[in-house]
């Protein structure tokens, strides 16, 4: 295999690198280089790929004129924004009173398990899942809720009143449509 | 100009001052960690809260003065307060004092502490002994890096090494740093140990401070963490 | 005519450029300025066609971020499906939520003449059978009417919504569209009364207004109830020409949608609520800031500022009487804090973490500018007691606590769901017969209110009016309005544990007491669940969360050791038990409980062992199932889908 593929994986490395950065100096100069703007910028980038690459904040500090540490302290600070490219299908698990205390920590641990996701990591190894805990949906009514969603926002869907068992169910749904889209 | 009175005391300052400013202006003090001049007026270390006439404690670096305000800068309750507020900035500080360039009587830290009765500095904070003098940095077992401060450091500063009088530092992470410090410059642990043993020998928590140590120091030569 | 709020005919001169003062009254009075019966019959028509539709048979399916989620798109695509298919004549509408979620999906079926009736957890394959059923003047199998005419079917079986303890024990001063107009329609927000507190408002001097709202005696809804009026006052006092109003629609208290409802069902009210708080407060611009998880609410927010835009309520020279005025929504990136005033406004510039306050953001705020920051709800009595009058507000409440509020509740109860009510209602009312009581058959043992800055409540003192003072005497806060019933089958450690995880993860990190402070009682609690606590942890537990009380930065962290307060001073057996019996009396600490299969139920189907995430489970020799409990992770899957109750914990 040799030299072509390394060749073509790394232009296409280097192509996604530059595409973060245009990308993030489009978003940037759309909304005026203002400061009050930042955390509109950053929600943008992480609309298109799912997380804020790390090329894509350098972009914004160099382009807004904000240090790049105020940035980081942005990004960092608002539980929104991911650092690390999520799987696939984003599994938000919430962490409201009422879906607490009718088993939705366990139903955290249960995905957790099921999935194979290692500890310290939130990523299935096929990057198909990843499971996070999110803040109240404000669905109490249906609790324990999920909802599932793709890396690029296009799909959303909340489950209510889950499980293991109805858990499984979904699981194996997504997968399904997966092995279907390949 | 406006009046305030602190600790019954009536003083005038400026409008838009701090209640620090008046404060200190009535001749009492408080102490201040995070306060930096222009740079920094943010709050956050708590150490300078005082008590209003409400009960309320609130930052004397931040809060504005206004006509009539009544402050007490010594009340059980602040005293109480601050002395919790030390014990969690301790909590989360990175005791290294052996390297650190306030040893030797500049940190600010080591008298809030001493003041409060908080334990927890080791007595290098209190040596000046600093780089090439420090007795272990010349190979010396001494026990400064995990003995409680207290003693102003008599001993090293009249040229014999700490042999650990008042009692051992018990806190993990420091005890881990300390070994590592240790092993860095050749000291050989196993005559920390002994030495420590005529002190400590007797104590419960000298087989938590043993161990801690031993593991640390072995560690290091692993190429591991503390 | 198309819509109300178009020119009847050619001499009707409104618009943006050249806004007309009656333009409001005239939609449902006019025409004001020149006397047509034509007109006033259009005018009544379209009226008529918006609350009864255009055949007289209207169908109203919710589409809130609730009933969606229950389901409710697909029911609505049925019904739009079904009315189509059988060539019907009716006008299928989305409207919002009522508040009672217990129902959802839910669909309501008016026609002329017949009771307006009300359908429960609709699927989509009823809504064939029903809509037959109500067309042939059969009512009996609806959940209840609105009110009854005499003529259909089962009427007298049915009971109406005034009949029901959950509907009329409410008030339903803010709420009173919810779950009845279209939130996207500007149209029917005016065809049902709309806008006319904005009119009386602009009619009145802003200290007028102010003075209004000080005769309501409105306190803030977010939670810390201070009184609106003198907010206002303050930042109107201030010399600065550059004011701003911001919403607070950050709602991050878990267990509370009260703001996301009203905002996803009745948005207009909220936006009137805020142009009158700039209007009284000077203020040229406003914010309104949603919470990065309800994107719902951010959406149908933005299209009311939009369709205000349009019609000039909103913009320059609003109703022609020189005030301008504009609005921007705004999406957080999800932080608790950002509830708090200046983690908010620093939010909104582009920052993070909140500042010490004095100075208070009605005098320094956003960018430096006086700045008042009111809630949702807040404003959403703001317009309505503006339209109606401050009398209409004040007959409702206690001496010291006007009015009516929203409160969710939730958890172990039979009908979770929001619910308006008059200040002063004891809990008792809200919970057991508003809310229904204890579900399953259990015990309530805890009320917890006011989210994680709160405190729990013992079912005992279930007979404390729900009011700012009372609440605050027995250690808890009314909070936002989020009310979680605790029934025998929680654990309160477990709950304080929850709560301070929930602070430790939002906490901002910049100063120690709660940066730190609230670590330390996690830790705490973590050890006492896994039974590892002594006696002296409750001394710490105990003096630290008072010592973060007092020395704490912002509320987040003065309010955030009021849950392990609040057990620690009602429900200090149970701590007791996990310290000295290590044990959890309600089976919840997984440390603490042990597994088993009670042998004489087990009836060998194996759920157990399939569901067991570890293989802790296995078939014994006698067909029956055993679990291992040095495997066992404690997840409670057996216990969850055995079919016949056969796993027991100790």
């Amino acid at each position: 295999m040799g030299v072509s593929t390394a060749v073509v994986s790394r232009a296409v490395i280097t192509s996604e690198v530059t595409d973060y950065e245009s990308f993030a100096e489009e978003v940037c100069r759309k909304y005026g280089l203002k400061r009050q703007y930042l955390i509109r910028v950053l929600q943008e980038i992480q609309a298109r790929y799912g997380y804020l690459p790390k090329e894509a904040l350098k972009k914004v500090s160099e382009v807004m004129k904000i240090p790049l540490t105020e940035v980081i302290t942005v990004a960092t600070f608002y539980h929104q924004f991911r650092l690390e490219r999520p799987g696939k299908y984003l599994i938000l698990v919430c962490m409201g009173t009422a879906c607490h205390l009718r088993g939705n920590t366990q139903n955290y641990k249960f995905l957790r398990t099921y999935l194979g996701i290692r500890s310290g990591e939130s990523t299935t190894s096929d990057g198909l899942f990843t499971v996070e805990k999110a803040r109240c949906f404000g669905c109490c009514s249906l609790a324990p809720v999920i909802m599932v969603m793709s890396r690029d926002g296009k799909h959303k869907k909340l489950y209510g009143g889950v499980n293991p068992v109805t858990l499984r169910k979904i699981i194996n749904y997504y997968r399904a449509m997966e092995r279907k889209a390949s | 100009m406006v009046k305030v009175i602190v600790n019954g005391t009536e003083v005038e300052v400026e409008e838009g001052a701090t209640l620090l400013r008046a404060i200190q202006r009535a001749g009492y003090e408080v102490p201040t960690l995070c306060l930096f001049g222009h740079m920094y007026r943010e709050a956050s270390c708590r150490v300078c809260l005082v008590e209003l006439s409400n009960g309320k404690l609130v930052p004397a670096c931040a809060y504005p003065v206004s006509e009539g305000l009544r402050v007490l800068t010594d009340t059980p309750k602040v005293r109480r307060v601050r002395r919790t507020v030390i014990e969690l900035i301790l909590a989360t500080h990175k005791t290294k004092c052996w390297e650190c360039l306030r040893k030797g009587g500049h940190c600010l830290l080591l008298k809030l502490a001493s003041e409060y009765g908080v334990e927890g500095i080791p007595v290098c904070a209190e040596c000046p002994l600093y780089g090439e003098d420090c007795l272990v940095v010349r190979g010396y077992p001494c026990l400064g890096p995990i003995t409680v401060a207290g003693c102003g450091a008599q001993c090293p500063l009249s040229g014999s090494y700490c042999i650990g009088c008042r009692g051992p530092i018990t806190r993990k992470d420091t005890l881990r740093e300390a070994a590592r410090f240790y092993a860095k410059y050749g000291v050989n642990i196993k005559n920390v140990l002994s030495l420590a043993t005529i002190f400590w020998g007797r104590l419960s928590e000298f087989n938590l401070v043993r161990s801690e140590l031993l593991n640390s120091f072995t560690n290091y030569f692993r190429g591991g963490g503390p | 005519m198309r819509s109300l709020l178009e020119r009847c005919c050619s001499k009707c001169w409104h618009s943006t450029e050249y806004p007309c003062r009656n333009y409001v009254r005239c939609r449902l009075e006019g025409p004001l300025c020149h006397d047509d019966p034509s007109c006033r019959e259009a005018r009544r028509a379209r009226i008529e066609e918006i609350k009864y539709g255009r055949y007289g048979f209207k169908i109203r399916v919710p589409l809130a971020s609730c009933s969606i989620a229950a389901g409710a798109q697909e029911v609505y695509e049925a019904v739009v499906k079904e009315v189509k298919s059988r060539g019907i004549k009716a006008d299928v509408g989305r409207v919002g939520c009522t508040g009672l979620c217990y129902l959802d999906p839910w669909v309501e079926l008016h026609r002329r003449g017949y009771p307006p009736a009300i359908y429960a957890n609709v699927r989509p394959e009823d809504v064939g059978k029903i809509l037959s059923e109500y067309l042939s003047g059969d009512v009996s199998s609806a959940y209840a009417l609105r009110y009854r005419t005499g003529r259909a079917r089962g009427e007298d079986k049915v009971p109406t919504l005034d009949e029901l303890d959950v509907w009329r024990l409410q008030v339903r001063y803010v709420s009173r569209n919810c779950g009845l107009i279209d939130p996207e329609s500007i149209e029917e927000y005016i065809a049902y009364g709309g806008y006319r507190g904005l009119d009386r408002a602009l009619r009145m001097s802003p200290d007028e207004v102010i003075e209004e709202i000080k005769k309501s005696g409105l306190r803030g809804r977010g939670g810390a109830g201070f009184p609106t009026w003198l907010k206002w006052r303050i930042c109107r006092d201030q010399p600065s020409k550059e004011k701003y109003v911001i919403v607070n629609a950050d709602e991050g208290d878990p267990g509370a949608f009260m703001n996301r409802l009203l905002a996803e069902s009745d948005p207009h009210r909220v936006l009137e609520g805020l142009i009158i708080a700039g209007y009284a407060v000077g203020a040229a611009k406003g914010f309104i800031f949603v919470r990065a998880e309800k994107p719902l609410m951010a959406e149908r927010l933005r299209k009311a500022v939009e369709d205000a835009r349009k019609y000039g309520l909103l913009g320059r020279n609003i109703l022609g009487r020189g005030f301008n005025f504009d609005v921007e929504v705004i999406l957080s990136a999800g932080a608790f804090v950002c509830g708090e005033e200046t983690a908010l406004i620093a939010a909104i510039e582009g920052r993070a973490t909140p500042r010490q306050r004095p100075p208070y953001p009605a005098v320094k705020g956003l960018w430096g500018k006086p700045t008042v920051i009111n809630n949702v709800e807040t404003l959403a009595h703001v317009a309505t007691i503006m339209a109606e009058g401050w009398e209409s507000f004040a007959r409702y409440g206690t001496e010291k606590s006007k009015g009516t509020k929203m409160f969710c509740v939730t958890g172990a109860v039979k009908r979770t769901g929001a619910y308006e009510v008059p200040l002063g209602t004891t809990l008792r009312v809200l919970v057991e017969k508003i809310a229904g009581g204890a579900r399953d058959g259990r015990r309530i043992k805890a009320i917890q209110i006011g989210g994680p800055s709160g405190g729990c409540i013992p079912a005992e003192l279930m007979d404390t009016p729900i009011d700012y003072e009372s609440l605050q005497k027995v250690g808890a806060i009314m909070g936002s309005g989020g009310i979680v019933v605790i029934d025998d089958s929680s654990c309160m450690v477990d709950v304080a544990k929850y709560f301070t995880s929930f602070v430790v993860a939002e906490s901002c990190g910049k100063c120690f007491p709660c940066r730190v402070g609230t670590k330390i009682l996690y830790d705490t609690l973590v050890r006492i669940t896994e039974g590892e606590g002594s006696d002296e942890d409750l001394e710490v537990l105990q003096d630290l969360s008072e010592v973060i009380k007092y020395a704490s930065l912002c509320a987040l962290g003065g309010t955030a050791p009021n849950p392990v307060l609040s057990t620690l001073r009602y429900f200090r057996n149970e701590y007791e038990a996990h310290i000295r019996d290590k044990r959890c009396p309600a089976g919840v600490c997984s440390r603490l409980v042990t597994y088993y299969i009670i042998d004489s139920k087990c009836v060998g189907c194996g759920s157990c062992a399939r569901s067991c995430p570890v293989g802790a489970v296995s078939r014994g020799s006698n067909g029956k199932y055993v679990i291992d409990s040095s495997k066992c992770i404690r997840c409670g899957q057996c216990f969850i889908v055995c079919p016949v109750g056969a796993v027991g914990k100790r």
